[in-house]
């Protein structure tokens, strides 16, 4: 009964994000986000059908859309380069370098991951895998954020809820993953809890900071040089035009 | 169990990252008055707070040596808490001084694409050592007088100079005559107006 109460939350929220990000056009300021929530709902609502007919099926369902909304969770981290890194190249290619290289991890992973755990059960393979992958997302996530920190990089009001809610998710995924990996089965019933339960926590976070559009400030560095600049380029306007007043005295006869 | 550990020792480093990424304020270095600011900072560690002879002076031991030999109790004591404030306000000065050269490096660096990966891990790593080691120095002189860590006092000043050395390669564009001659284009231009 609980659970059902907080995925149906989830979902209205969801939706309510949507149509919030359709109304206000945020939706074409941040495609990917955006196309990782639909991504979610549409895989959500089913979900909740399938578990009410068949919690065997449920099975399967779950951990398909757990992975698939872990790789359109991508698209997150692709916000967070397009809007908070773009205008910064020396940051965003120490990013863009770490990523690549998380993603490389990523890929040999899932790879080798399924030759390697094959005698151990389906369930507790899918629990482990889906661990380890919210690790290495954490670890990506982790190292995108000192660079930004360290970099002393500005974030907007939407970009901050963006990554917060999500780190915030990852988080209590990882641990909670963690814990049901450690415990086994008799965690199954907390956890069906938490899980959905900390990605309601995410969407409230998402539908405060996705509200109204507050974009990601211009390094104020590069107003200023573009400020010296044109001051610099009205001063010689200024003074062609001095010179030519000057030159047309001299030619008038 | 160690798994499960480890696993929280993961999303702890995230926890962390997300709450300084969060609460911390942007940097607005980058612009001419942050160069300028680096350039004094700059000077300031290059001439007036490292160069060896100042650093010998401030922590010579010839200078206790004859005050303990020539002048009573008090006047000793009243010496070494004198030495020992003048020391630790010169630990402080660098340190703030490397901070404001660290805010100007990362300020800027963060712009450039061309930015070298290693050359910013060597002055992370030189930066962190830095400071740890003023602070370390202030704690030191602090507990055991100006006379305590003679080593350390050169250590800590001959990588500071080092810092110096990279971080005037990296200001080498902003040289005096460049200022001077865009100085003096703007003067020109305004007369001109």
């Amino acid at each position: 009964m609980l659970s059902s109460i907080i995925c149906w939350i989830g979902i209205l929220l969801q939706a309510l994000i949507l149509a919030r990000g359709c109304q206000s056009k945020l939706l074409a300021k941040y495609p990917f986000f955006y196309a990782y929530g639909a991504c979610v709902l549409i895989l959500t609502v089913p979900a909740y059908f399938v578990y009410a007919a068949n919690s065997n099926t449920y099975g399967f369902w779950y951990w398909g859309e757990q992975l698939v909304s872990l790789i359109a969770g991508y698209g997150i981290l692709l916000e967070i380069f397009k809007h908070v890194l773009s205008p910064y190249p020396g940051a965003e290619k120490f990013a863009r370098i770490t990523g690549i290289m998380v993603f490389g991890a990523i890929l040999c992973f899932a790879l080798v991951f399924p030759l390697v755990r094959s005698h151990s059960s389906a369930s507790v393979t899918m629990v482990e895998f889906e661990r380890d992958l919210r690790t290495v997302q954490a670890i990506f996530v982790s190292g995108l954020l000192v660079v930004i920190t360290y970099y002393g990089i500005e974030i907007g009001k939407n970009m901050k809820g963006m990554i917060f809610g999500y780190g915030l998710y990852i988080v209590t995924s990882l641990v909670s993953l963690a814990v049901r990996a450690y415990a086994g089965p008799s965690f199954t019933e907390v956890w069906r809890i938490i899980q959905p339960l900390s990605y309601d926590v995410s969407l409230m976070i998402w539908m405060m900071a996705l509200w109204s559009y507050h974009p990601t400030p211009i390094p104020e560095s590069r107003v200023r040089l573009e400020a010296e600049y044109e001051a610099l380029a009205a001063r010689t306007r200024g003074a062609m035009g001095g010179m030519r007043a000057e030159l047309g005295r001299v030619a008038r006869p | 169990m160690i798994q499960l550990i480890l696993f929280s020792l993961i999303g702890a480093l995230l926890v962390f990252a997300l709450f300084f990424a969060m609460r911390r304020g942007p940097r607005t270095e980058g612009s001419s008055k942050a160069l300028v600011g680096a350039r004094q900072a700059l000077n300031s560690l290059q001439a007036g707070l490292l160069p060896p002879e100042l650093v010998e002076r401030i922590f010579a031991p010839e200078d206790y040596e004859y005050v303990v030999s020539q002048a009573p109790k008090d006047v000793r004591d009243l010496f070494c808490a004198e030495r020992k404030k003048v020391a630790i306000m010169w630990v402080d000065q660098v340190r703030q001084q490397i901070r404001s050269l660290m805010r100007f490096h990362l300020g800027s660096a963060r712009f450039h694409a061309g930015l070298s990966l290693q050359t910013e891990i060597g002055l992370a790593v030189d930066f962190t050592g830095l400071l740890i080691a003023c602070r370390a120095l202030q704690v030191l002189l602090y507990l055991r007088g100006a006379y305590s860590a003679p080593r350390m006092v050169g250590a800590t000043a001959a990588t500071a100079t080092r810092v110096c050395r990279i971080s005037e390669e990296s200001l080498a564009f902003l040289n005096a005559a460049s200022i001077g001659g865009l100085d003096d284009r703007s003067a020109g231009a305004a007369r001109l107006l």
